[in-house]
């Protein structure tokens, strides 16, 4: 009933000369999926396979390992070296490089505490399991359990905030005390929450019928929602608050990272995630009741699986180029672009394809791309973290 | 008026199937036919979300009274002809009670889902229609 008094609001918004040239007519089911693309931001992150999810001595003990350049083999590389604040928590690069380069790009850590797959192929099922790949991998920080433990041990500061984290001293063994640190670090990335943008006051003043509000979205932007939820369905993958249902896609994108070597995306990451000593269904769930490794248990292999790569969220998207896995687009209008013209002959599907060329107009993608500029929003300043113990 | 139509669908084909129970712990759900088999079914959580895992609660009756097994669930979008990314798991539950967890709908839309069953040899397919927004 409220949404059909919105739909009655806004047609009496067109018939007003003010307002009708700033909001656009939207139908009840135009508005339903909207809706889908919040509210935000949601409740905090917690993952139930960490113990110090959402705790705030885990969280303050992440931070400082985030910047910690001796988790490295070599000293010299962090967390925050490839995920930098000032860029949105990625690099502005491409490819991503650590100690050497990498065939991927380095996401934004933006809202990543909400996934349920990490990686461009899902290759962990938890944020902590993610986080010590990079740790260990010999071309980003090339650590190693147990230089990541004797840290934790020898240094008084972390060695006082991982006590006040987990309640113990540091003095595990060195693969617990690996997963440890790294739930820590999940602990502080999941506190990422992307700002509210300006979609979404437009969200929630359609929601609410407040046309005044809803005439602030320009229309363009208005627009390029319109042809995302409806005539490109986009929404199709990306879905719901953080525009991304999570799981994978092949859009067209080259998979080839070198002649002769391919990047095999989903296929290889199911299969590394099998192989992991760290997944969900191994003994460092802290989740008793085994109840969060529902998708780990289930996940199938399809050989459709072979060049897909995880669907990106959108929020600040257009704050935290390249683009695509690969890196291979470097702006939005590229990526709407790719879109528009993707060939099918890249693409394999036995029914309708959920990727088409969209052909779209100039004015089509100009709108697209005002829209997704709409997902952006400047963080507030981060302060500086408090002391691992006060 | 899908479960309305099953209901009374179920109640004028006669006494075959009065001994199965339809309840499923929060009432009947949804209910299948063909010539040998009933099926009873509903989501758990009753709501199904896109890209959120869910369960299947089944109660599968034969119309001879023998026991009928489920074998299998999955799930595929008919125009797009793609599966769910994951498999489902069943556990007997006994008395011709199942559950089949493990399932997840990843996009928004039409999905058709495959019930096989069998009560002794060969095996049967029915299949259901969800329409997820």
């Amino acid at each position: 009933m409220r949404r059909a008094l919105l739909t009655t609001a806004l047609l009496a918004a067109l018939a007003a000369p003010a307002a009708a040239q700033a909001t656009l007519d939207w139908s009840e089911a135009e508005i339903r999926l909207v809706g889908q693309h919040g509210p935000w931001p949601p409740p905090p992150a917690r993952d139930p396979s960490n113990r110090v999810s959402a705790t705030p001595v885990g969280i303050v003990l992440g931070e400082h390992l985030f910047s910690d350049a001796r988790l490295s083999g070599d000293g010299l590389v962090s967390c925050a070296t490839c995920h930098q604040e000032g860029r949105d928590w990625s690099d502005g690069r491409a490819l991503g490089k650590g100690r050497a380069d990498l065939d991927r790009r380095t996401p934004s850590l933006w809202n990543v505490g909400y996934s349920h797959w990490f990686g461009w192929s899902g290759a962990a099922d938890s944020l902590w399991a993610h986080t010590i790949k990079p740790i260990l991998d010999a071309r980003e920080m090339a650590g190693s359990s147990a230089r990541v433990a004797r840290l934790l041990r020898e240094d008084k500061e972390l060695a006082c905030g991982y006590e006040r984290a987990f309640g113990r001293k540091p003095d595990g063994d060195d693969e617990q005390m690996l997963v440890n640190a790294a739930k820590a670090l999940a602990a502080f990335q999941a506190t990422l929450v992307s700002p509210r943008t300006r979609f979404d006051d437009f969200r929630d003043a359609l929601m609410a019928g407040d046309r005044e509000a809803a005439a602030r979205y320009g229309q363009s932007e208005q627009r390029g929602l319109k042809l995302f939820i409806g005539e490109a369905n986009c929404n199709a993958c990306h879905f719901g608050p953080r525009f991304t249902n999570g799981e994978f896609g092949d859009i067209g994108i080259g998979f080839f990272v070198r002649p002769g070597e391919v990047d095999a995306g989903r296929l290889g990451g199911i299969a590394a995630l099998a192989d992991s000593p760290f997944n969900l269904l191994g003994r460092y769930n802290d989740d008793a009741s085994g109840a969060n490794a529902r998708r780990t248990r289930h996940v199938r292999r399809l050989h459709s699986n072979f060049g897909e790569f995880r669907v990106p969220g959108l929020r600040q998207v257009g704050r935290s180029a390249a683009y695509m896995h690969n890196g291979s687009l470097a702006t939005v209008e590229d990526v709407v672009r790719h879109y528009s013209e993707v060939s099918p002959d890249r693409l394999h599907s036995d029914g309708t394809p959920l990727v088409r060329a969209l052909g779209l107009s100039a004015g089509q993608s100009s709108d697209l791309v005002a829209f997704l500029r709409s997902l952006d929003a400047a963080p507030p300043p981060r302060p500086s973290p408090p002391p691992l113990c006060p | 008026m899908r479960l309305l139509a099953a209901l009374v669908a179920f109640f004028v084909t006669g006494p075959a199937w009065a001994g199965c129970p339809l309840d499923l712990g929060r009432g009947a759900g949804l209910v299948i036919f063909s010539d040998h088999y009933m099926i009873a079914f509903r989501p758990d959580p009753l709501r199904i979300e896109v890209g959120e895992p869910f369960a299947l609660v089944f109660n599968v009756c034969t119309k001879s009274g023998t026991a009928g097994e489920l074998v299998a669930v999955d799930a595929q979008m008919p125009e797009h002809k793609h599966a769910m990314n994951y498999h489902p798991s069943i556990v007997a539950k006994g008395d011709g009670r199942f559950r089949a967890e493990g399932l997840v709908f990843h996009m928004a839309g039409h999905w058709e889902i495959s019930i096989d069953v069998r009560a002794g040899e060969e095996i049967e397919r029915l299949t259901h229609d969800f329409y997820i927004k």
